[in-house]
């Protein structure tokens, strides 16, 4: 309770910082949204060009990039900060965060209010509204709850692949370059249907880098497409479970890995 | 100024880069992939479609590719050089640029045109790759092919004087990460490098023609793929040559308006 007490004032005093640059605080909440506008544009553009997109409705696609900006937003408000934690490291921050009576996970998360997630969740709510309001599918309880579990699951995946990064920038901290390229990527190709790609680009997207599950699959599992997405239903459908299971076994390889972490000085 | 002292300032990010494998392997990588991954894109999107907004399958995944390796000119991991100006401006360092015997602009230009040859031996590199696997189509003509060549150095001479523009800005709002990350979104959106401005609407298209985004990579990668025909390049090059000019004069009004502005130490 009294971690909780006392991240509540830090994240306050975050926040009171942040709008200490007025016109930074607004240009970053606009970047939020606007970061999240590029990619509904973008996948507006190809809806309209290029209808039946994989053999998916264009209600149905909205589903998916609605599905993955939400969880976006929420990781990006809850856990994002592990992202671009590279710096931190090189600088010798997190030095300090290894002496004080406070979880370095914790504190690293607590570092700064991330200003754009309000830009962001804005901009998910309102695309999901958008989709659910073009959906024809009849939103049981069933249904909607499935929805929410791939948001939290999707969230939680996208944190998983981001503190993996982070552990091993403990270790190489030029690793962060690769959290920037997985920002790109999911951006890119998270946000429609991944069988218009080849089978091994959607295998590699899957199995490699496992972007498909964040929010391609529980759409999939939505929306009736589950059993074509070239995996077997049920891996398919347990997609937020698995977003679940990854995010913890990023925290005990983060945990591993700042056990071994040694910073300048040995 | 001596060409040697313009050397040794051009060339500290290419040996920045040169001795960071992981850095230059994982550049290398991303590429690949990227390039693998947006020809897919475009190859499945065109699967079941002849020709869309006037471009050709192959058009469309020459565009795209090639917009994916104009990018590297300019996608150097420049916080980790640690010689921005928002980090010059955080540390207080600025002020020694401002105490060399080499002028604070002519130091930025050089260091940004070394980053520009570098990311230029990147996307040659990439491009001859992508040419000989027939993931890219060549230029019609070896007229095609110049004017494509002399478009880019424009576009890319724009780029050079809008990313200028944004630096600048720390000398007035000391911060400028969101207008930095405005500005990639903006480049991204408006330059074409999402999908071609052809793609989007017609008030969209004109909405770019007003703002120099469009010149910095849509225009030269128009002319390579044909959607601008040669008989139509005139135009598009005085347009990106005004681009050029506009900007110049405006950066080095913010030049001299910076330099009376310089916080260090407190100020």
């Amino acid at each position: 309770m009294k971690t909780v007490r006392l991240a509540w004032r830090i994240t306050r005093l975050n926040f009171r910082a942040q709008l200490e640059y007025r016109s930074e605080f607004l240009m970053m909440v606009a970047i939020g949204a606007v970061w999240q506008v590029s990619v509904i544009v973008f996948a507006t553009v190809l809806l309209t060009r290029f209808s039946g997109m994989g053999g998916w409705d264009s209600s149905d696609v909205l589903l998916i990039p609605a599905t993955r900006m939400l969880a976006h937003g929420l990781f990006v408000l809850f856990l994002g900060r592990m992202h671009g934690i590279g710096y931190f490291i090189q600088e010798g921050k997190i030095d300090v965060c290894l002496v004080r009576p406070m979880s370095v996970h914790l504190q690293v998360q607590l570092r700064m209010f991330p200003t754009n997630a309000i830009g962001d969740l804005t901009v998910a709510v309102g695309l999901m509204v958008g989709a659910l309001s073009r959906s024809d599918l009849d939103w049981t309880a069933g249904r909607t709850s499935y929805l929410i579990a791939a948001v939290l699951g999707g969230m939680f995946l996208e944190a998983a692949l981001f503190t993996a990064v982070a552990s091993a920038a403990l270790r190489f901290p030029a690793a962060d370059y690769w959290g920037r390229w997985l920002e790109e990527l999911l951006g890119t190709f998270g946000s429609y249907p991944l069988n218009v790609l080849p089978k091994a680009v959607g295998g590699l997207l899957t199995y490699g880098l496992p972007l498909a599950f964040v929010a391609y699959f529980p759409a999939a599992v939505l929306t009736g497409h589950g059993h074509s997405t070239g995996v077997p239903y049920w891996l398919a459908a347990v997609s937020p479970l698995l977003g679940l299971l990854a995010y913890l076994g990023s925290r005990l390889l983060w945990r591993w890995s700042l056990g071994h972490y040694t910073g300048v000085n040995g | 100024m001596a060409v040697p002292t313009a050397w040794r300032a051009a060339r500290v990010t290419p040996l920045g880069e040169l001795h960071t494998p992981p850095r230059m392997t994982a550049a290398l990588l991303r590429l690949a992939v990227q390039v693998g991954l947006v020809a897919s894109l475009w190859r499945g999107l065109y699967a079941h479609t002849g020709t869309t907004a006037g471009l050709t399958r192959d058009q469309a995944v020459t565009y795209a590719v090639l917009a994916v390796l104009a990018s590297r000119l300019r996608a150097l991991d420049q916080y980790a050089g640690r010689d921005t100006v928002i980090q010059h401006m955080h540390f207080g360092t600025i002020v020694y640029w401002y105490l060399r015997p080499l002028s604070p602009q002519r130091y930025y230009a050089l260091r940004a045109l070394g980053e520009q040859l570098y990311g230029l031996a990147w996307a040659l590199t990439g491009y001859t790759v992508c040419l000989w696997t027939a993931v890219v189509t060549p230029p019609r003509s070896a007229a095609v092919a110049a004017v494509f060549a002399l478009s880019l150095l424009l576009g890319q001479w724009i780029l050079y004087y809008v990313m200028l523009a944004i630096d600048q800005l720390c000398f007035f709002t000391v911060r400028n990460s969101a207008a930095m990350l405005i500005l990639v979104f903006a480049q991204n959106l408006l330059s074409g490098v999402y999908a071609p401005l052809w793609f989007f609407p017609d008030w969209f298209v004109t909405l770019s023609a007003f703002l120099p985004f469009q010149a910095t990579l849509s225009v030269p990668l128009s002319l390579y793929v044909g959607r601008i025909p040669l008989s139509d390049a005139g135009p598009a090059l005085l347009v990106q040559a005004v681009w050029v000019m506009v900007l110049a004069l405006f950066t080095r009004l913010a030049w001299r308006l910076a330099a009376r502005r310089v916080i260090s130490q407190g100020g």
